[in-house]
């Protein structure tokens, strides 16, 4: 009896631990590929080169996706992080019919197909004269960071004492002066993890830009798109190694201001 | 600031009255208005193009594009190999995500830890960027053939990509998490010593389990199921980069008929059916967990 315990012990860690290392080893692997001296992208890379980071910032076409890439990025969370906090803060206090359905459609950009979204926005979005411009983009984008940002702060909102809100009024504070120095310093947690989230869905997101950018604006991960297809190239590891950075600061911070358990 | 701060620790009992415009506006729908930018948004860049498909797809209300997709072979292989796909996907996320989730649910805080993270790197590393990961990986002279050349156990390298099982390792890894995070959240709420009633009247510890611990968690594996299956049917980079001609899912049929042939009525057909599915899809499981509810509640009384 102690002896199948302690192999179903063993059998079940071992298994875990695989899954873990299946989640977290291929995410990784384009780190050490990177660094690789041969010209041909190989696992596991020989020696030790910066080179292919230096190709990536010589590149022009490099350096502008990345920089379309951040001007998208930062532009949707903006807009997602003033529509959804405005949202968030009347669906966490007031009660009215319908409340749930609207809950519901504006969070339903994260179960619709990306690829309908892209297809539909696509067509719509080429009659308005938006298709391969910065505004259209964004727009896309911040469809796709909305529910994100009013989950994470409607999750801080709902920690909130409503008693010092009162107490401000109380004291003689207009709505506005009330939100922007009691409510919004006690929920920015939930502000910026959702600010981040915004930012982090738009930076990886591929499937609408290929539809919609253009050659002057398509971001990073259409031109990795791009390279995918066509020939894999250290250099594209390279890029890769600087969006799993990216990632990982943005994880450290969100998870910095809201603990794993919670 | 920090004078709010340090009262919010000390929190009063909270009030009857909802908020503060309770107080400010003299009608209780006063600061509706703050929803009507979100709402308005997305009326206009979400649910205005989605109306527009629908619309496209029936050309003077004539269901030709519809026709086609049903009674041509193409189609209608594509679609019974993305449904096939997506439950071998589902099947493959579930049965990894249990044995996981039961770790992260009854393991100690450290090791809880670095399962977490484990989970959820890859949840925020770009999906493209996992799949071309796994292209280097998966193909003829990646890692995992050479290994297994290597070891003697196979002589030719096993074809990895360009067919169904590169396609379904990839978008395994990427929806492992979409399993996983909801059969935690049961599996942390389930009650301890209910197992340890069940080994005191005597039950062994895979008989505590069929009938105690796992009806408990059956609303986890629904959710579980519910999430991958849906997320699966719309994939679209991980299908097109890993698999094969034979592999096509719905949602490269979709972007091939924008993207090459140009027909956008059949494109927008083609992605009706897609949304259809999908809401289809959430319907169904959406009854399973209701069902899941009961047992559990059976489970508990029994």
């Amino acid at each position: 009896m102690r002896m199948s315990s302690l192999v179903r012990k063993v059998v079940f860690w071992v298994f875990v631990s695989g899954v873990a290392f299946f989640l977290v080893a291929p995410t990784l692997i384009a780190v050490p590929i990177s660094f690789t001296t041969t010209a041909g992208i190989q696992f596991p890379p020989e020696g030790f080169t910066l080179k292919w980071y230096g190709a990536v910032f010589a590149s022009r076409d490099w350096r502008e996706a990345m920089l379309n890439s951040l001007i998208i990025a930062i532009a949707t969370s903006a807009l997602s992080l003033v529509l959804g906090t405005a949202a968030a803060l009347v669906l966490s206090r007031a009660k009215f019919r319908g409340k749930t359905i609207l809950l519901g459609l504006l969070l339903s950009p994260l179960v619709t197909p990306v690829i309908v979204l892209s297809v539909a926005m696509y067509m719509v979005f080429a009659r308005w004269g938006l298709s391969g411009s910065f505004a259209g983009l964004i727009a896309a984008h911040t469809v796709l960071a909305l529910p994100f940002v009013i989950v994470s702060v409607l999750a801080s909102l709902k920690t909130l004492n409503a008693n010092l809100e009162l107490a401000s009024a109380g004291l003689g504070a207009t709505p506005w002066f009330t939100f922007r120095r009691v409510t919004l310093p006690l929920i920015l947690p939930g502000v910026v993890s959702g600010g981040i989230f915004a930012f982090i869905t738009s930076w990886d997101e591929v499937v609408i830009a290929i539809f919609l950018a253009d050659v002057s604006t398509r971001t990073v991960p259409v031109m990795i798109w791009t390279q995918l297809r066509a020939m894999l190239d250290p250099a594209t590891a390279a890029v890769g190694a600087i969006l799993i950075a990216i990632s990982a600061v943005g994880m450290l911070i969100t998870y910095k201001l809201r603990p794993l358990n919670s | 600031m920090s004078e709010v701060a340090a009262h919010s620790r000390r929190p009063l009992p909270a009030p009857r009255t909802g908020g503060w415009w309770r107080h400010f506006g003299r009608r209780r729908g006063a600061y509706l208005w703050l929803l009507l930018p979100a709402v308005s948004f997305l009326a206009v860049f979400f649910v205005y193009p989605l109306v527009e498909i629908i619309l496209r797809s029936f050309p003077d209300s004539s269901l030709s594009f519809y026709q086609r997709i049903f009674t041509s072979t193409l189609y209608v292989r594509v679609i019974g190999e993305t449904f096939k796909t997506s439950a071998l996907v589902m099947v493959i996320c579930l049965l990894l995500a249990y044995p996981y989730a039961y770790a992260m649910a009854h393991a100690s805080r450290h090791v809880l830890v670095v399962l977490a993270i484990a989970l959820l790197l890859p949840f925020w590393v770009s999906l493209l960027l996992r799949t071309f990961s796994w292209l280097i990986l998966l193909q003829n002279t990646g890692l995992i053939n050479k290994a297994l050349m290597g070891l003697g156990l196979i002589d030719a390298p096993l074809p990895l990509i360009r067919n169904q099982t590169g396609v379904v390792i990839g978008m395994v890894h990427i929806l492992l998490p979409y399993a996983v995070l909801p059969l935690y959240a049961v599996m942390r709420k389930i009650d301890g010593r209910l197992m340890e009633a069940s080994s005191i009247c005597g039950a062994g510890w895979g008989r505590s389990f069929v009938r105690v611990y796992f009806p408990l968690s059956l609303p986890g594996v629904y959710a579980g199921a519910l999430l991958t299956f849906t997320l699966s049917l719309g994939f679209y980079i991980t299908p097109a980069l890993l698999g094969g001609p034979r592999d096509t899912m719905i949602a490269q049929l979709i972007a091939i008929q924008v993207s090459e042939q140009l027909n956008f009525g059949q494109a927008s057909a083609l992605a009706v059916v897609l949304l259809v599915f999908t809401a289809a899809a959430f319907g169904l499981f959406g009854l399973l967990l209701s069902f899941g509810a009961k047992a559990r509640r059976r489970a508990v009384v029994a």
